[in-house]
Parts: structure tokens; sequence; C-alpha cells
């Protein structure tokens, strides 16, 4: 019987496919005991499946390449130090052998017991290890149960839906064919989501029907952009996803022909147009679409799930090497921003900060650490001999702090020049404005910079003191808010006081539908990740920048969310 | 057999990473080792234990060996924890 089930679109895509359900490892037996001579047997039986749960993980761990080897590798290798611990194993031996428990009750008591002291932590970060230890064991107890059959089938043609998926095994099914994913939990902010938008694996996260409606094998539609799931779908459906399927097609080959076009608003304004990015591949692409430079490359990937701080000369090669990618276009190096939501796997952040995003990160943790930010300031130097290169400084509130990177900055050029190691003959430094202190004040220490990139995602969350990532604030987090709109056109405004170029590289300036938005607040330059960076140039060559200045006063003007909407779908209409 | 307190000086404690590399240290001694803080005494040989112990910056444990080459194991688990763990530059 056909059913549509509504979740939370998390990765963009459309997929038919059939099901493959998968409920979670919920370890919710009757106690179970063993005849005595059954011990030995059982204990075996644990053993193999130990051993297999082992040979997953290092297998997952061999197939992880670039970045998302170092950012995942390190949750694999304590999921090893789990399955390998002396304690744990010895107390499911025992649970075995004297108390004549079959293996899956043993993993439940020795789990129960171990969850029974984590829960009592007074301390989150430490408590979350739980997940992990929940991880491990339902690997363990996934190996006891596995046919000889599974798993060899591969995933062609296939949608899973399941709890949850965690990061390694969503790269990891990617690579079996896997068409798409439809979690019960998650966020469209999740690690998770975040790889599928990379593997542009169509997700749907949020979707609390999902498990009791979806039977293994059922036909599926996934509309990853609306989050809409359609359980055996009707010939209407069917017909629905041709349709909208051969739209997406149709799109991509007009975004195809949109990468020689000028940025240019109907009026025949010239809008900038950078890109986030970092990784080769994403270098490479935003050269390929005609970016105009890098207006944000993250320092954290270089530092992200790593035993050691990488030295000088590595982030030297990997600036350098960003530099001439970009052939001669200006690259944005932003000093590391490790925070509340990337420490977990950073090593370097504090984790047991009681409120993390108030807290020491970004240039306050670089000032905390002076050698590690000389390090990165010597290497962008370095790098600016071979390219133009713009330094950024994240999370600035005060004037004293933007000095006292700039002082730094300027007595390491002079003293790598004094070595005569080649750095670039202009030094361009400029800070993200996310905090709404920076964002009030861009007037009072514009002369201390030379352009300002605006992080939209902490200023919004910061704004409204609302976390973009708490699921029960889905409603709240939003960046339409009147108080985001006025505040965004004051700081566009000082910045042309000033004459600051100014460039948005938050989540906003990536989507396309509020690309009216931003031009009539004041915006005229914008980084996107490349993969939105087509569908923002199209939505400004759509744009008319004469006429939505003239709608801006009504903009202002909105009292809520819905007036903003109604704004845009008026501007949209016109 | 030998005992020692030792301080945790590195910033975080011993977070995930850090009980990691100790654990992998130790794991390369015959010495049994054993890690007591906050009135727990556990394995420091066991991911879990150490995990458990849930030591945070400031606080510090204590480490005791017993083996034949506790003297070794003492004084890399020592170094280990004045490095910091490596984690910091």
């Amino acid at each position: 019987m056909r059913r549509a089930l509504a979740g939370v679109g998390a990765s963009k895509g459309l997929a038919l496919g059939r099901a493959r359900v998968r409920h979670p490892h919920v370890l919710t037996l009757s106690e179970e005991t063993i005849a005595p001579d059954a011990v030995a047997a059982e204990l075996e039986r644990l053993e193999a499946a130990m051993q297999a749960a082992r040979d997953e993980l290092s297998g997952l761990r061999d197939k992880l390449q670039g970045a998302l080897a170092q950012e995942i590798g390190e949750f694999l290798e304590l999921h090893v130090l789990i399955l390998d611990d002396p304690e744990l194993r010895a107390g499911l031996r025992d649970l075995v052998q004297t108390g004549r428990y079959s293996a899956d009750y043993a993993l439940k008591l020795q789990r129960d017991r171990l969850a029974a002291v984590f829960m009592a932590m007074d301390n989150d970060y430490f408590r979350t290890r739980l997940d992990d230890l929940d991880h491990v064991i339902g690997r363990v107890h996934a190996a006891l149960h596995r046919r000889p059959d599974d798993g060899q089938l591969g995933l062609a043609g296939e949608i899973l839906v399941a709890d949850d998926i965690a990061p390694a095994e969503l790269a990891e099914l990617s690579r079996q064919q896997l068409l798409a994913v439809v979690t019960r939990a998650g966020s469209p902010l999740s690690h998770s989501a975040i790889i599928a938008r990379g593997l542009h694996l169509p997700m749907i996260v949020g979707c609390s029907d999902a498990l009791s409606h979806v039977n293994d094998g059922d036909a599926l539609v996934v509309d990853g952009r609306e989050g809409l799931l359609v359980v055996e779908p009707d010939a209407d459906d069917l017909a629905r996803y041709r349709v909208t399927r051969a739209k997406i097609e149709k799109k991509r080959a007009q975004l195809e022909r949109l990468k020689r076009a000028p940025t240019r608003t109907q009026d025949g304004f010239d809008i900038g147009l950078h890109a986030n990015a970092e990784r080769r591949e994403e270098i490479a692409e935003a050269l390929a679409l005609g970016a105009d430079g890098v207006g944000l490359f993250r320092t954290e990937f270089l530092f992200m799930g790593r035993t050691q701080v990488p030295d000088e000369d590595e982030q030297f090669h990997a600036y350098r090497d960003a530099v001439l990618g970009m052939a001669g276009r200006p690259v944005t190096l932003r000093t590391l921003d490790l925070g509340a939501d990337k420490a977990d796997n950073s090593g370097l952040a504090l984790r047991n900060e009681p409120n993390p995003a108030l807290g020491l990160r970004g240039v306050r943790l670089s000032l905390s650490r002076p050698m590690l930010l000389d390090a990165q300031l010597r290497a962008m130097l370095r790098a600016s001999a071979f390219g133009p290169v713009r330094v950024l400084v994240p999370m600035v509130t005060a004037r004293e702090e933007i000095e006292a990177v700039k002082v730094r900055l300027h007595a390491l050029a002079a003293r790598l020049r004094e070595d005569r190691v080649p750095i670039g003959e202009r030094i361009t430094f400029g800070v993200m404005v996310e905090v709404p202190a920076a964002a009030l004040t861009l007037i009072d220490y514009a002369d201390l910079v030379d352009f300002a990139a605006v992080g939209t995602n902490d200023l919004v969350q910061y704004l409204l003191a609302a976390d973009r990532t708490h699921e029960a604030l889905d409603g709240l987090y939003s960046e339409r808010h009147p108080a985001v709109l006025r505040l965004l056109h004051q700081l566009f405004a000082q910045a042309r006081d000033a004459g600051l170029p100014i460039h948005v590289c938050g989540e906003l300036a990536a989507s396309a539908p509020d690309v009216p938005l931003l031009l009539a607040l004041g915006l005229r330059d914008f980084s996107v990740h490349p993969g939105a960076l087509l569908e923002v140039r199209e939505a400004i060559r759509a744009a008319d920048l004469g006429k939505l200045k003239r709608r801006a006063a009504s903009l202002l003007q909105c009292r809520e969310r819905g007036d903003v909407e109604r704004w845009l779908q008026r501007v949209r209409a016109a | 057999m030998l005992e020692r307190q030792i301080p945790v000086v590195n910033r975080l404690g011993l977070h995930a990473r850090a009980s990691a590399k100790l654990v992998q240290l130790l794991a390369g001694f015959k010495a049994q080792a054993t890690l007591v803080g906050a009135g727990r005494e556990v394995n420091a040989k066991s991911i879990m234990g150490v995990l458990l112990l849930a030591a945070g910056q400031g606080s510090s444990v204590t480490l005791r060996t017993d083996g034949p080459d506790e003297a070794e194991a003492m004084a890399a688990a020592e170094a280990l924890f004045a490095r910091r763990f490596d984690e910091e530059s």
C-alpha cells in the first residue's frame, strides 16, 4: 500500500530503489543460559564474532581515502581498541564460562554494566563515549547473527532505511552503489549528512516512521531535497518521479552552460562569486566553475583526526598547493577555527568547557597558543610567494584581538623577509564577522583590516541564541529572522562606508533562493561551496539589482519570518 | 611494584585520544598496569577502564606498574603524560 512519510531533507537528489531495512541492534533479550557442555562452542562463537567485527573495522579503515580517512580513522581506531579491551573480553568470557550465559546475553550484561558507569558521569564528553561502546557491541552482536550470504549481495539499487548511520559507514555504502539513505534519527547538520552531501548521496533524516512503515524489499522513492519518502509508489508517484528526474537532468545541463558565464545581474552589475574549498578536488572544481577565487579555505581540515598538529612545512605545502591550484586568483586562508562543533576529533580544542560555543574558540584559541598561530601565519606568508593570499582570522570580538594578530603577522613577515624567505609583496589581512559585537562595530576596526568575511552560521546562532544543530529548536534557528536581515543590512552599510570589501561565506550565501535577499541587503560578494556555485550564479544572473534595491525598505520592515518569505515570493513573481 | 602519582597536565585531560595512546603504549609492556583516580581503580591497559576514570585536566592519577619491565613501563607512561600526549604544539 502506498504511504508517504515525511522527514527532513539532508542531502538533495532523487532515488528510486528497493528498501534494505536495518533495525537497530537493541539487546533487549531475556536471560538466556546454555548447557555446561555448550560453553566451549559458545566461547568460540563469541570469539569468531569479535574477530569478524575487528576485520570489518580494519577493512573499513583500509578502504577510506583522503580527508575522510583522517576524520573517521580515529573513531575506528578507538573502536578497535574497545574490541581488544582485555577487561571487556575477560568480562565476556567470564559471563559465558562461569555465568553460562549465551554470547548474546553476555554482550547485553557487559554493555549494561559499563553503560551504568558511563551514564553516572557528570561530564558530557565522557558520557558520549557510551555511543562508541554501543557501536562496538552492536557490531559484535550483528556478527553473531550474520547469515553467511549477508553483505555479499552488494547494495546496487538499494535504499538503506536505518535508525542512524555513522559517517564511516556512509562512505563505504556509497562505494557499494547504495542509492540513498533514510534514517529515523539524525539531523541535516550532522557529520553524516555533510558527508552524504559530499558524496552526492540523497539522504533523508528524522523520518520518524521509516522503521515502522517500511519493509525489506518495498519499492521506495526518496526525495532528498524535500525530505519526502514514498513507500510502494503508485503510478502517479512514478510519473512524478520521472518528471522530476528529467527536470533535474535538464537543470544539470543548463547549469553546465553557466560555467563560463559571467556572474552579472540582469541590469549589468558584476557580483563577486568565490568558492569555499580546501581539498584538492574542490579547488580544481572551483577553478573549473569559474570562481573568482577561494573565499574560504578552512585550515581545520589539516588538523582534524590527527594525533599530531601539522607543522609549518606541512601547512605550507597544503596552502601553497591551493594557491597554485587557483592559478593567480586569490585564496583566502582562515586560521584555525576549532570550537564547540568540531572539537570532537581534533584533540586541540577544549572539550571540557561547560559552554564551548562561548568559550575558547577561533582566534581566542589561536591567541592562547601563540606557537601554533605563528606556525600557521608563517606557512600562509610563505604560500603568498606563489600567488595572492588573504589571511582570514575567525571569531573576532574586540579590536584588541585583531591588533594582536595583525602585529604578529607583520612581525613574522618582516622576519621572513629579513631571512630572505620569499613571501608576497602585499599581505592582505581580514577578519570573520561571526560575533554580533563584531558585526555592530565593523566601522570601528575597519582601519585595521583589508576585508571582512561574514560567517552567517555562527552569527545567526549567536544572534538568536539558538544552536543550529539542536533538533528541538528547528524552527527557531533561521537566517530569515528579521533581526538577522537588519544586522546584515547594517553590517554591509558599514563596510560600504568604510570602503571595505566584504563577502558572505556561510550557508546562507550558498542558498540560491536567498540570493535576492542578500543582494537587496547590500551584499556584492558571495563565497559558496563548489556544489552550489552554479546555482548561485544562475540566481544572481536572474536578479535585477536596481529593483531589489528599491524593495530593500520593505524587506527591512518585515516583522516575522513569514513576511520575509512572502517578500521573496513577491520578488520571484515580479 | 612501582607506584607514582602523575599530574594530568594536558588541556583536555584523559580524553579518548589520550586514553587510547596510554593504552596502546602500555600494551607494549609485560607489566600489569593499574590507574587509580577519583576513588576508582582501573586496569590501565583497558580502554574502557581508562575512559571510565575520566580524569580531567588538573587532576592527578596514580599509576602502578607490576612485572618484569615495570620500570620501563612507568618511565614511558610518565613521559607520555609529561609530553601532554603529544597533542599540543
